[in-house]
């Protein structure tokens, strides 16, 4: 029996929605296949005030163990350091925060906001936003770059803005039932087996890709997002055309570009003037290259791939 | 000689999505007064300062996760009517099918996994209906409960359809969607809705088809239709029936009986030239104030939108337009009843005060004849409102499941509208100017306000539905909705004030968006604040 404990900071909400859509294993699952007891939780658990005041000072004091905490939202720090914008159950949310971090055997921090930063923490920062072990690229966040917990690992960060539900119970079980010595994390504390592939990795897009076929507007059934519309999905890990959202699709496979929300950038660019669904050229070459491909040779490939692009690239490829 | 007065500081009330703190003072076990408080801040709209104009399609979805089609569709209105595109009718019926199945989504969701969860406290262990409860809606393991939570993931793979994921997809943008759905694409979203349909809707929520609840028209309908057979009155919505009368939810939860709605679903071939000022006459759930004391009805504007912020943490003139607000955040948010206590502001409507917002509010103004012939029209809650005499919290949860039907059925009519072979896109021209747009999420009246000037964001205000319903004290000191309604709430236990739970998600309030809608400050003074 695994005891669980799931708080929001400078959230929205859309991972604990994101979670309540998981299918293997379900949220009802994690309590009734795989014996995990959820203490509370913002949106479904039971106690309301002091009952639930009394249950937080029993973890921190230790009388109560914390197998699993899962922190959603960004640990808010404003204003000038004291977390007095986000208080709950009586004080700052980032002091609760770091006595149950204390305590925890692990830690997990679900979507962007708890593991980047995310949206909140888009300049000018108003809440002083962090996430747990990172701003944005930075190590350290509201925990220190050195923080581990108490079974010896750093924040397993699971990030996406949301996370996908998938990934969100798999982890939790996996942490729960003792695999955590399978976990490999990458340099940002992502879950290797879900954030090493590309999310171009099983895009329908794919061939308008290799052939340099480009959507060049909103509502076109064919052509790749890449060229004109800020797709990120060529330098994005994430496995969302292989884990399909919501059972159905991924965002590239409907029509709307990659907005990389798995790594520590998003959103991209700040979200300034003339950067939102639009590549980022220059002199008609994308800024932002695939992941391990220079420009000499981008180039060259272009012009192959269009001599070679078939005529019915061109049209409706994934028909009415 | 009367009690005392018990005060009692309820931090957090928790499952209303989102940290809301209530302090109530309790007298001979009732209510007397209220406060409520939204603790998070989150600087939504300083954010979006000077960012690109369509920066709001990315952001504004993240200010609440679990209306984000709802803001997403408000994001794009605003900016259909600032740079007067024109949106092909396909795109319309793909917005309003994403905001629909979103919404159908959040009946089981909240239903099971938020409100009837409280039915289960051990304070009904008394109710001759509490065993079945318990057996039906226990936390995770309930019969009930975990076909609900789980089939409530279902309609948003429709949105998933459209969009690529839910939550959190941007693909509504200025001149229509990102998306152009295929044949297999409707097909499939048509079985999604059967599936929904067949089991859930029929079989555990009402206990009889559509079709049959469809003929429900009024207050002795509905009574009827619970006697007439033990499916009826045993489905999740006749249990719910009999044991809310039971333990005394019709009693207690009233509020200001006052009622705002935008209107929702912008009919596909009335509005795809959208302006501020044709959108009432173009959408199919028509927008309105209804006055309960007064019974009357009449359209709302969103030009008599206020604001004030004299108990929030904001420094600046009170009874502001959403436009003109200069906004300004204190930084320092001591909790004081008598001033300032919230994040949220005090909304207010220039004629009429204090509105309600939300499901409710929707079905009372369905209820009116003050709309287009066409406009959709329901009057049963209306009805009930008037026999019942009031609102209650049994009411208003009542009104929100009642919807689910009516929403489903226009999602039919969307998908055999949709015309695979005509277009889903007109690139728009960008240019400065002033958008609004407006939309009802599932909890209540929620819009937009937008000034784009040299290319990038002016100014971004949002009014949230939770920011009607759970804002302060307003500047003439009336109570906000929620505070005003728990006013008479019985307190049978004050270490487990189930009762104050009851009233604040019979609104369902969603704090996640509130608490940073409305915000600000200027950019100097946030420059001191900045992280490095
Ligand atoms: S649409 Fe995006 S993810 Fe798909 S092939 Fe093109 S660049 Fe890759
Ligand atoms: S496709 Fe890109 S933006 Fe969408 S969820 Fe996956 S990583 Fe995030």
């Amino acid at each position: 029996m695994a005891n669980l404990l799931w708080l929001q900071g400078g959230a929205c909400s859309g991972n604990t929605m994101s979670f309540l859509n998981a299918e293997e294993p379900s949220a009802c699952d994690l309590v009734t296949d795989f014996g995990i007891n959820v203490l509370w939780h913002p949106s479904l658990g039971m106690e309301l005030g002091e009952n639930l005041q009394r249950m937080l000072r029993a973890l921190t004091s230790g009388e109560m163990p914390l197998d699993i905490f899962v922190f959603e939202g960004t640990v808010v720090n404003a204003p000038n350091g004291t977390g007095q914008w986000n208080r709950f159950a009586g004080r700052p949310m980032k002091d609760w925060v770091a006595d149950l971090c204390k305590v925890a055997n692990f830690v997990v921090a679900i979507g962007d906001c708890a593991t980047y930063g995310g949206i909140p923490a888009v300049a000018p920062n108003p809440s002083e936003s962090v996430g747990l072990q990172f701003l944005k690229r930075a190590q350290g966040g509201a925990l220190g770059a050195s923080y581990r917990s108490k079974a010896g690992l750093p924040v397993i960060n699971v990030p996406g803005c949301p996370a996908h539900p998938d990934w969100i119970t798999q982890i939790v079980v996996a942490v729960a039932t003792g695999r955590a010595g399978d976990l490999t994390l990458d340099e940002f504390q992502r879950p290797k087996t879900f954030f090493t592939s590309f999310t171009q990795t099983g895009c329908t897009r794919n061939m308008h890709f290799a052939y340099k076929v480009s959507a060049t507007e909103f509502g076109q059934r064919k052509g790749c997002l890449f060229y004109d519309l800020g797709c990120r999905g060529p330098m994005t890990h994430s496995p969302c055309n292989r884990i399909l959202w919501n059972r159905q699709s991924s965002k590239t496979r409907a029509g709307m570009p990659c907005m990389g929300c798995t790594e520590p950038e998003f959103p991209f660019f700040d979200l300034n003037p003339g950067t939102v669904f639009k590549t980022q050229t220059v002199m008609g070459v994308p800024k932002d290259m695939p992941t391990g491909v220079d420009k000499t040779g981008y180039i060259k490939l272009t012009a192959a791939a269009k001599a070679a692009s078939p005529a019915w690239a061109e049209s409706d490829i994934f028909v009415v | 000689m009367s009690a005392a007065v018990q005060t009692l500081d309820i931090s957090p009330v928790g499952r209303v999505e989102g940290d809301l703190d209530v302090r109530v003072d309790i007298q001979d076990g009732v209510v007397v007064n209220a406060w409520t408080s939204a603790e998070l801040f989150r600087g939504f709209e300083i954010i979006l300062r000077d960012k690109d104009p369509q920066a709001g399609l990315v952001v504004t979805p993240r200010a609440c996760g679990i209306c984000g089609a709802s803001h997403l569709t408000c994001a794009a209105w605003a900016l259909d009517t600032a740079w007067r595109t024109t949106v092909p009718r396909n795109a319309i019926l793909a917005r309003n099918l994403g905001q629909i199945v979103e919404s159908i989504q959040s009946l089981p969701r909240h239903h099971y996994g938020l409100f009837m969860i409280d039915y289960t406290n051990k304070n009904y262990a008394s109710s001759p209906f509490y065993e079945e409860a318990v057996k039906r809606w226990a936390p995770f393991t309930g019969t009930n409960y975990e076909v609900g939570v789980t089939i409530s993931g279902r309609p948003v793979e429709i949105y998933a359809l459209l969009g690529g994921q839910w939550p959190h997809s941007s693909y509504m943008v200025p001149g229509g969607v990102m998306c152009a759905p295929t044949l297999t694409d409707i097909t499939r979203a048509w079985s999604i809705l059967e599936h929904f349909r067949r089991n859930w809707m029929e079989p555990m929520w009402l206990g009889c088809s559509l079709e049959r609840y469809e003929e429900i028209r009024s207050y002795d309908d509905f009574m009827a239709w619970l006697d007439e057979r033990p499916e009826h009155a045993n489905s999740d919505l006749g249990l719910f029936w009999r044991m809310s009368l039971d333990i005394g939810l019709d009693k207690y939860g009233r509020g200001h009986g006052r009622y705002v709605s935008w209107g929702y679903l912008p009919h596909e071939d009335r509005y795809n030239k959208p302006t501020i000022e044709n959108r009432n006459a173009s959408v199919i759930m028509k927008s309105g104030v209804y006055d309960g004391a007064a019974d009357t009805h009449k359209l709302m504007d969103q030009s008599f939108t206020r604001e004030d912020v004299g108990h929030a943490w904001y420094d600046e003139p009170g009874h502001l337009h959403p436009f003109d607000r200069t906004t300004k955040a204190i930084a320092k948010n001591d909790v004081d009843h008598d001033a300032r206590y919230s994040w949220s502001v005090a909304v207010t409507h220039d004629q009429d005060g204090r509105l309600e917002a939300g499901p409710l509010s929707r079905q009372l103004i369905a209820g009116g004849r003050h709309g287009e012939s066409w406009q959709h029209y329901d009057p049963l809650v209306l009805d009930m409102y008037k026999k019942m005499g009031g609102a209650s919290v049994m009411l208003r949860h009542f009104a929100r499941m009642h919807e689910g039907v009516k929403l489903y059925r226009e999602a039919e009519r969307i998908l055999r509208e949709f015309r695979l072979k005509d277009s889903w896109y007109e690139k728009p021209t960008e240019r400065d100017g002033r958008g609004w747009g407006a939309t009802e999420a599932i909890r209540g009246a929620l819009c937009h306000w937008i000034e784009v000037e040299k290319g990038k964001i002016k100014n971004y205000q949002i009014i949230a539905p939770t920011t009607w319903n759970v804002g302060p004290r307003s500047n003439d000191g009336s109570r906000g909705p929620i505070e005003e309604a728990l006013i008479g709430t019985p307190i049978a236990d004050p270490h487990d004030p189930v009762e104050v739970g009851h009233v604040c998600r019979s609104y369902d309030s969603c704090l996640v968006c509130t608490v940073h809608a409305h915000d600000a400050a200027t950019g100097e003074q946030l420059a001191a604040f900045r992280t490095a």
